[in-house]
């Protein structure tokens, strides 16, 4: 067992190389024993068995493949339950693909390339051509592995799931989620069932390791009819993006007893169909929230933020006219001179000294808790549970960074009823208490998004008590309530964003494990910062670049 | 003052032109118009203007731009000598006069007020007022107003102004093709081709990376790092190590993974 996780360890390794052969992200990982090597197209399965020399060759075979663009979906569909077409296109395609890719090629990998094999086709359809051809094509070398056109379909219909996160914003569209495939029984080469759960969700260490690099792995649903030539699957993002959205009329736990008229905060709300505000249009009340026994969330910065955030606006910053320092200042010297060559006093601060700036930063967490969050996400999860999370883990390495942090929550019942649970106040400690409360929020109603970031950037302004301040929206990026319908809702949450940016808060808005699409979230958000992500853990990525955004914005505003 | 000025050299610094670079450079210098020079950390901009001032044969002044440079330190202070203010002339100022020309390099770094003294330089005024002393100089003939940045490096947080960018006719730089870079780091290093092939395969290979936590690519630079490493007696796997892999990354995940590729693209023997 040890043995098998030193060769996986040395696979996952070899990841890199595989990415820069193929010229995209690439994981590998073991294959059944004695299976031929093959790739879906995001990750290349070659046997932990053979040699070095053998897994090498393989990958870079199967890499090549992939950045020739000889297994492209109009190519493969054709391999479809066709394996000896298949072996045969691969034969061919494999020599064309290296000697494509043979700038990039180790040199000891040079030699698998069959130049004469090469010289058949010049695009994968030309290869396609030969295989399909009588011609006589010798049978690939056994390193060249298997095509398996279903799993490069399935893999490729997941759309832009391939796409690995880049920096700041992400904008990934995920409404082509496959949910589940049927596992049928043809593979189109190669004996082995059931590979890729075997494979990626199997196997021990890696397996558990791989199923949590992936970002969404497929479960294995077994319903379907077998043989279908394209996976089924179902769309997430009807329930969530499209018209005819479906939303909990679940009435949050907290709502009935403060449904109280006469208290709470007014805020207008714009117009966008008249363009202009409504005055004193919503009413905002604070609602205690009511802690949940039990274990408290453990929170230890799980995702890594302590670190993206120490760094944010904690810069040396050159101060001139300092009374000491490393340096003269030269500009202050030559007044100081003057001064006394005129006979004046002179100014002895004439020192220019590096001061590390204090962050003064507090930061506002705004928690969407509407019904719409309540529904599984992309991962299986509920949205609420990874908000939750986030804000955990916001709050906690924010807090420990010295920075002050309140985290509210937010839903809506109408425009008389717009609730803010103050989960934690800029003054309250974060104890055990804090978490019990995050725990109590149950999601329910509607969001009157603009109401709540209205409310949570007076809040920010009045208590946050320091020159710079950041509101952090944590939503689904869904704004709708009664009389709030999509399009004034999107166009007030926008504004409500902009006012806070004018009055100097920083917005950012994240949205996580939601399957809103990238063109809502902007709609919603606008300008601010924001970005999607699917699951809390890739929280560290986006988070140092959306800060860093958010807080400039708001600097330029204030000059 | 961070600030150098080269002499003219004896022979032209090395420099392979790899697309009309050359021409665009010499047609703006030629029409006087500003120029800025965008491209990744390494990929041969400093060497580039270098050879451009040789052609042209005008003296070159280099600043080096960081946050806290000021006005003053680009157009000149005041400074004391025997009881007296005696102005000294900044870099600009200096190129400005001399007819130089003056680069800029990574322009971003500097804050955006110091960078909007360079606008009446680099639009058709041509000129530099100097409020301190209540003169405005037009340039002299040559003068010529060059600036770097590095558009992927920490583009979230610094960017260059509109204002500041459309004064200047721009020239993307890009790493060179793998025979030229191979050219170029046998010239740089004393290597042999074979050598610095190798290395600039898997140079090549890195910067297909793009997305797997390196924040910069292997630049040519950090070939040439390699390969003099290599020319200095270690083994081109040790130098890789040393020049490319330390530099990329502090990753754990990333560096072994890297150490794979070196172990597959390049041999453990040294070649001296």
């Amino acid at each position: 067992m040890r043995g098998d996780e030193v060769d996986s360890g040395r696979l996952r390794r070899l990841g890199l190389l595989a990415s820069a052969l193929a010229g995209r992200a690439l994981q590998v990982a073991p294959s059944e024993r004695g299976e031929p090597a093959w790739t879906d197209g995001r990750m290349v399965f070659v046997d932990a068995d053979t040699s070095m020399r053998d897994q090498l060759e393989a990958l870079a075979v199967q890499a090549s493949l992939l950045a020739a663009g000889s297994l492209e979906p109009d190519v493969v569909r054709r391999l479809m339950r066709r394996p000896a077409l298949a072996k045969r296109y691969l034969a061919v395609e494999g020599h064309r693909a290296l000697a494509a890719n043979v700038h990039l090629l180790p040199l000891p990998l040079r030699s698998l390339i069959d130049c004469n094999v090469a010289a058949r086709g010049d695009s994968p359809a030309a290869s396609l051509a030969a295989a399909l051809s009588r011609e006589a094509i010798a049978d690939p070398p056994d390193n060249f592995g298997a095509i398996r056109a279903r799993h490069l379909l399935a893999s490729n219909d997941r759309g832009g799931a391939s796409a690995t996160t880049r920096e700041h914003v992400p904008r990934r569209q995920c409404n082509q989620m496959l949910v589940g495939v049927e596992e049928d029984e043809n593979h189109d080469v190669g004996t082995a069932a059931d590979s890729f759960s075997s494979s990626a969700g199997g196997g021990g260490a890696l397996g558990r390791l791989l199923q949590r690099m992936l970002s969404m792995v497929r479960p294995l649903d077994g319903g379907g009819p077998p043989g279908a030539d394209a996976p089924t699957h179902r769309r997430r993002a009807g329930t969530r993006g499209g018209n005819n959205t479906t939303f909990s009329t679940r009435m949050a736990g907290t709502m009935e007893e403060a449904a109280i008229e006469g208290r709470g905060t007014k805020y207008p709300e714009w117009d966008v169909h008249r363009q202009r505000y409504r005055q004193d249009w919503c009413t905002v009340q604070e609602v205690e929230p009511r802690p949940k026994g039990g274990t408290s969330l453990s929170v230890s910065d799980p995702f890594g933020l302590r670190r993206s955030l120490s760094r944010l606006g904690t810069g040396l910053d050159s101060c001139h006219r300092q009374v000491q320092g490393d340096d003269i200042d030269i500009d202050a010297a030559v007044e100081a001179r003057v001064d006394v060559m005129a006979g004046s006093a002179p100014d002895e601060a004439v020192y220019v000294d590096s001061l590390r700036r204090r962050r003064d930063l507090s930061v506002l967490v705004l928690l969407d808790i509407s019904g719409s969050v309540a529904e599984p996400g992309a991962t299986g999860k509920t949205v609420h549970e990874h908000q939750r999370a986030a804000a955990a883990a916001l709050t906690v390495a924010l807090h420990e960074l010295g920075d002050r942090v309140a985290l509210y929550a937010f839903h809506s019942q109408g425009r008389s009823a717009v609730h803010l649970v103050p989960v934690k106040r800029f003054d309250d400690d974060l104890d055990t208490l804090v978490m019990r409360r995050l725990r109590g929020l149950v999601p329910g109603a509607y969001s009157r998004l603009g109401a709540a970031i209205r409310h949570g950037a007076a809040v920010l302004e009045e208590r946050g008590g320091t020159s710079r301040r950041l509101l952090a929206v944590l939503s689904d990026g869904l704004a709708y309530d009664h009389g709030y319908e999509r399009v004034y809702g999107a166009a007030d949450a926008r504004r409500a964003l902009a006012e806070a940016r004018r009055h100097g808060t920083g917005c950012l808005c994240l949205s996580i494990g939601a399957c809103a699409d990238a063109e809502a979230l902007r709609r919603v958000f606008g300008s601010a910062a924001h970005a999607a992500i699917l699951r809390p853990e890739q929280l560290r990525q986006v988070i140092g670049p959306l800060f860093r955004s958010a807080l400039r914005s708001a600097e330029v505003r204030r000059r | 003052m961070n600030s150098a000025v080269s002499a003219t050299r004896a022979s032209r610094p090395y420099y392979v032109p790899i697309g009309n670079e050359e021409h665009v450079f010499k047609a703006a210098f030629r029409q006087a118009l500003s120029v800025v020079l965008k491209g990744p950390t390494g990929c041969g901009k400093t060497r580039f203007v270098e050879a451009m001032a040789y052609d042209l044969d005008r003296p070159l002044i280099t600043v080096a731009c960081h946050d806290d440079l000021t006005t003053a330190d680009l157009v000149g202070r005041f400074l004391l000598r025997g009881g007296e203010t005696e102005w000294v002339d900044g870099p600009l100022t200096r190129a400005v006069r001399e007819g130089a020309i003056c680069y800029l390099d990574e322009v971003v770094e500097a804050r955006q007020d110091t960078t909007v003294v360079i606008h009446p330089l680099a639009d058709h005024r041509r000129q530099l007022p100097i409020e301190r002393l209540g003169v405005t100089l037009d340039a002299a003939l040559g003068f010529c107003l060059v600036v770097s940045y590095n558009p992927g490096y920490q583009s979230v947080l610094k960017d260059l102004k509109d204002s500041t960018r459309q004064r200047m006719v721009a020239i993307e730089f890009g790493f060179p093709p793998a025979d030229v870079e191979e050219k170029i780091v046998a010239h740089e290093t004393g290597i042999d081709h074979d050598s610095a092939a190798a290395l600039v395969r898997f140079g090549q290979a890195i910067r297909r990376l793009d997305t797997a936590g390196l924040r910069e690519v292997a630049s040519t630079r950090v070939l040439i790092a390699a390969g003099r490493l290599v020319a200095g007696g270690l083994s081109p796997r040790e130098a890789a190590r040393a020049a490319v892999v330390g530099p990329l990354t502090d990753d754990s995940t990333v560096t072994s993974g890297l150490v794979e590729m070196i172990n597959v693209y390049l041999t453990d023997q040294a070649t001296r």
